[in-house]
């Protein structure tokens, strides 16, 4: 469950951006969670709703935006959606392919009052 | 929050020194009945510093709802922190690996076997983390190497914010090897870059040939595969090259070596990997 302490990070996160600008309250939350990023999206967000009770997230509604893996096969060029690590070239069955996406997870944005 | 049981909120963790832990102030035994809930001052700081001014103008008047970009890496303190790891082993010519596995695959015991067999030609060094206790540690320094032990409580890995932690209680010399045992399991620890060279997976020969399929982020990640054990192959069914196979296909620059820590067959192998990769570290080849 290292979503956990992930959640304990954005947390901090948005604590730094909302002192910065001395915010009364963060409204919003866009969070991006690729899909190869290693990150489970659900218990991610199941464990950052459950934590951010008493933070300045705990009004906070939490919308997190996924990001599809993208792959490029190394041996013909073709790029293609990667749904795992794993996954082989669709077009010429080969591996490994390139990662162009999907690894993502960052802060995007917050909507302060 | 207990100090001593660890049972507190996630991302408290402790670091100890076996070596010195009659100075500790818990040093009593474990009831695990209790259940007393009493705040201990934590001496780690918790929230990682931040120290921006707060000196721009502010309407407080103004309470208009305003999107702001963020645009930030969740990872990129434990990044940060861990590049800054890496330049303190360069600086003082220390190779560092990340040892990584399921629990009971074996990390302690190769630690164990490597210090006995390498202790006079390598100055070795290891932090073991662990939810709880300080038995590896133990096991390390008995070995004959020091060991600072990190318990990450509820944590199910180790972070660069914690290896530094230990750092500042261990006194490594220049030109060895630090050893980082990691918690055992295959998914949280292979999201936190702790600042090492090499990040060592071990897998046992009893847990099945499916473990890079199953846990492929941990096996992209690695550079080297042990695969312990190996004095059971004749009674189990794990196939070898499916392994290797499998793990190539995600991760064709992955080194293996098949290996009994029990047994001693095809740790030699182990040692000279080990002793390129210190050579390396430690003087580099003169171009």
């Amino acid at each position: 469950m290292h979503e956990l302490s992930l959640a304990l990070e954005v947390i901090r996160i948005a604590g730094n951006e909302a002192d910065k600008i001395m915010a009364k309250s963060v409204q919003e939350i866009d969070i991006e969670v690729g899909d190869l990023s290693g990150v489970e999206a659900d218990a991610f967000k199941s464990a950052l709703e459950l934590l951010s009770k008493d933070s300045v997230l705990g009004e906070a509604r939490i919308n997190i935006i996924r990001s599809a893996g993208k792959g490029r096969c190394k041996s013909c060029d073709h790029e293609f959606e990667m749904n795992s690590l794993m996954a082989t070239c669709p077009k010429c069955n080969s591996f490994p392919s390139e990662i162009n996406g999907g690894r993502e997870f960052r802060v995007l944005s917050l909507v302060i009052e | 929050m207990c100090e001593t049981c660890g049972c507190g909120k996630p991302g408290e963790f402790k670091v100890h020194d076996p070596s010195h832990s009659n100075n500790h102030e818990h040093k009593h035994d474990h009831d695990f009945e209790h259940t007393h809930d009493h705040e201990h001052e934590h001496w780690h700081d918790h929230n990682l510093p931040h120290d921006h001014e707060h000196n721009h103008k502010h309407d407080p008047d103004n309470s208009e709802k305003r999107v702001i970009d963020v645009n930030i890496d969740v990872l990129a303190e434990n990044n940060n922190l861990a590049k800054l790891n890496r330049r303190f082993f360069e600086g003082r010519k220390v190779l560092c690996l990340n040892l990584v596995s399921s629990p009971g695959s074996g990390k302690t015991t190769i630690l164990e076997k490597t210090i006995i067999a390498m202790k006079d030609a390598l100055k070795m060094f290891v932090i073991e983390g662990d939810q709880q206790t300080l038995l590896d540690a133990r096991r390390i320094e008995k070995a004959g190497a020091p060991a600072i032990q990190i318990n990450t409580g509820t944590g199910c890995h180790l972070d660069a914010r914690m290896v530094e932690s230990a750092l500042e209680k261990m006194d490594i010399e220049a030109n060895s090897i630090l050893f980082i045992e990691n918690v055992g399991n295959l998914v949280c620890p292979a999201m936190f870059d702790l600042g090492e060279h090499k990040r060592v997976v071990v897998i046992s020969v009893t847990e099945g040939d499916d473990k890079p399929m199953k846990y492929p982020y941990m096996f992209q990640s690695s550079h080297l595969c042990i695969i312990n054990k190996s004095d059971l192959l004749p009674w189990v069914d794990f196939n070898t090259e499916e392994t290797i196979r499998s793990a190539h296909s995600l991760n064709p620059a992955l080194e293996f070596i098949t290996l009994s820590a029990k047994t001693g067959e095809g740790m030699d192998l182990w040692f000279k990997w080990l002793k390129k990769q210190a050579e390396f570290k430690i003087s580099p080849p003169k171009v």
